[in-house]
């Protein structure tokens, strides 16, 4: 009911970002680079919303800049469940010497201050979202292989497990046909919630003046107007889109996570029958 | 120890390796037109010395207590990081209050009445706060609260009348009233999803029910023994929110030009003042390891049945 109509909800908030990013070329009515009109121009017929202080089309750019951002969140948290499932997984199956390598570079990234070394790490290494996305998501991904490792040490405990090695499957052979499938529901919470997170990153670096200049996104928008005069004017229409577009993109990713995770916990769900 | 001496040579090599100076970045056209000031400079700062000898000797000063000198300053980093150590407090220690107290309050009950209406909107409106980033409440509030109603300054630490009359705490406190507000919606969401969760697992467990079936009321119970309970867990996560958020005001403090330790961090990436940025990432390690051992050795008081030997 209340939940379905949640997920449903988030999930075509989602679809209408894709959709978006994937067609932002076609349905903008002007190219995000082009000077279209005056500088500064407010919200009007020719000028949906108005225009920067270059005269750029400013509901163009917010179109273009969907794809940038939705590729920092979605490609970081690709980077960051993968290395966790593959850390994760691979230290708590084989356990010993392996295992304690893994918990201790676990336990260093931890303690290493995570954003500003992302600062430093992206100034340092060539502006690309490839990098940036990359970057965030292998920083962030020492929580994920905590928590994926301490769901495989329970799972590799399990009877069946012990069954599939008495009938002589190889290691590969469990971890990717038997340990995975039981993680995989984790993962895609994890994924999702990640998803949210380095995309408010990424957003955060790109307005801090960090992106990468050559493609537009919404950080960019954002620190634009705050520079360069929107944020002194008060010019609303110049500052409010990209903001909004982001808090929008950021709720459907959280009550997508939420929804997802109440599924996978069935224990949440029965607690709300109960009351 | 391994941790913090592994992190210490890690901040050292990747702010080594990051490509331009403090002299490039703040005069361009120095190094070319003058040579030599390019020279007296590498030297005065030990920059013209071998990268393992330059090691070596920041290990050994780091251990006496000195942090390097600070190239923008001219001043002792510890000196620098003290001073905007403090300006961060001003803020960061009302946020965190307020949002422990919000944050504990609401979730605890959120948790507690799980499933009711009171608590789904909540729990929406979380998810909300939690959505909005620190740098849009931050430009949010300045633009209307403090832009188009002009009740709140825009931004600094001090009005300008300070510079005749001195810093006044109620000025200082005014100027603060935003940033605080700011750091407290974004924290208050992350401490309401830990709470309500833990909540969730206690008011499942059988001493729960036990005490329902004797007949106490529901606030006894809640506070008596669900509450207890349900904080053990938080003691850990609010230690590690605690000290990551002395570095994740760095939105914050650069929007408000707030002068604090993040906005320094930003500051000094900026110009590329190597000192005072291993410095800053110097004292991040060692809070959020001080943490870390704090909540260790904390636990066995709160929770009897972790015994000292079980930490190995």
């Amino acid at each position: 009911m209340a939940r379905e109509g949640t997920l449903i909800a988030a999930l075509l908030l989602l679809a209408i970002y894709i959709l978006i990013a994937v067609f932002s070329p076609y349905i903008a009515p002007y190219a995000p680079s082009d000077l279209a009109g005056r500088p500064l121009e407010g919200p009007g017929k020719i000028h949906f919303l108005g225009t920067n202080d270059l005269g750029q089309d400013i509901f163009s750019c917010l179109l273009c800049g969907t794809r940038a951002t939705l590729f920092l969140g979605f490609f970081g948290a690709l980077v960051s469940v993968l290395t966790a499932l593959f850390l994760g997984i691979i230290s708590a199956y084989y356990g010993g010497r392996t295992d304690e390598i893994v918990t201790r570079i676990v336990d260093i990234m931890m303690t290493l201050p995570g954003f500003p070394l992302l600062i430093v790490l992206v100034m340092f290494l060539p502006p690309s979202l490839f990098i940036m996305a990359g970057v965030m998501g292998l920083l962030g991904g020492a929580q994920g292989i905590r928590i994926i490792r301490s769901q495989v040490l329970s799972l590799v405990k399990a009877d069946f497990i012990y069954g599939v090695k008495a009938m002589g499957a190889s290691d590969h052979y469990i971890m990717a046909r038997h340990i995975l499938p039981g993680i995989l529901p984790l993962a895609i919470v994890m994924f999702v919630n990640s998803a949210q997170r380095y995309m408010l990153m990424g957003v955060g670096l790109g307005f801090l003046g960090l992106g990468d200049p050559s493609v537009i996104d919404w950080g960019q928008m954002i620190s634009r107007a705050y520079s360069n005069g929107g944020f002194a004017l008060g010019l609303w229409w110049w500052l409010m889109p990209p903001g909004l577009a982001v808090i929008l993109l950021s709720m459907a990713l959280a009550m997508l996570g939420y929804s997802l995770e109440i599924e996978m916990e069935p224990r949440l769900k029965t607690k709300e029958m109960i009351a | 120890m391994l941790a913090f001496v592994i992190s210490v040579t890690l901040t050292f090599v990747l702010l080594h390796a990051m490509p331009g100076d403090y002299l490039h970045a703040i005069l361009p056209y120095l190094a070319e037109k003058n040579p030599l000031a390019m020279e007296l400079f590498r030297k005065q700062f030990g920059l013209d010395r071998s990268l393992v000898e330059q090691y070596v000797l920041y290990v050994l000063n780091i251990l006496q207590g000195n942090w390097g000198y600070s190239i923008q300053y001219g001043q002792p980093v510890t000196n620098v990081i003290m001073v905007k150590l403090c300006w961060t407090m001003v803020i960061l220690l009302p946020a965190t209050l307020f949002s422990m107290l919000i944050g504990l309050a609401i979730g605890s009950y959120s948790g507690w009445t799980s499933g009711s209406s009171a608590d789904s909107l909540v729990f929406k409106i979380m998810i909300f706060l939690g959505a909005v980033p620190s740098y849009w409440w931050a430009i949010f509030l300045i633009l209307f609260l403090a832009f188009y109603l002009g009740l709140f300054p825009l931004g600094g630490y001090m009005s300008i009348k300070a510079l005749d009359e001195g810093l006044q705490p109620y000025d200082v406190l005014y100027h603060a009233v935003l940033p605080i507000v700011a750091l407290t919606l974004t924290t208050v969401p992350g401490i309401y999803y830990l709470m309500r969760n833990s909540m969730l697992h206690t008011v499942g467990q059988d001493y729960i029910l036990t005490a329902r079936s004797k007949g106490l009321g529901e606030m006894e119970i809640l506070w008596h023994h669900a509450l207890k309970n349900a904080l053990l867990p938080m003691v850990t996560l609010m230690a590690m929110e605690l000290a990551h958020m002395i570095m994740g005001s760095v939105f914050v403090e650069t929007i408000f030009s707030w002068p604090g330790t993040g906005y320094l961090t930003y500051e000094a990436l900026r110009v590329r003042d190597l000192p005072l940025l291993q410095g800053i990432f110097l004292l991040d390690t060692l809070i959020i390891i001080l943490a870390n051992m704090a909540t260790d050795f904390s636990y066995p008081f709160i929770d009897p049945r972790a015994e000292v030997g079980e930490f190995g």
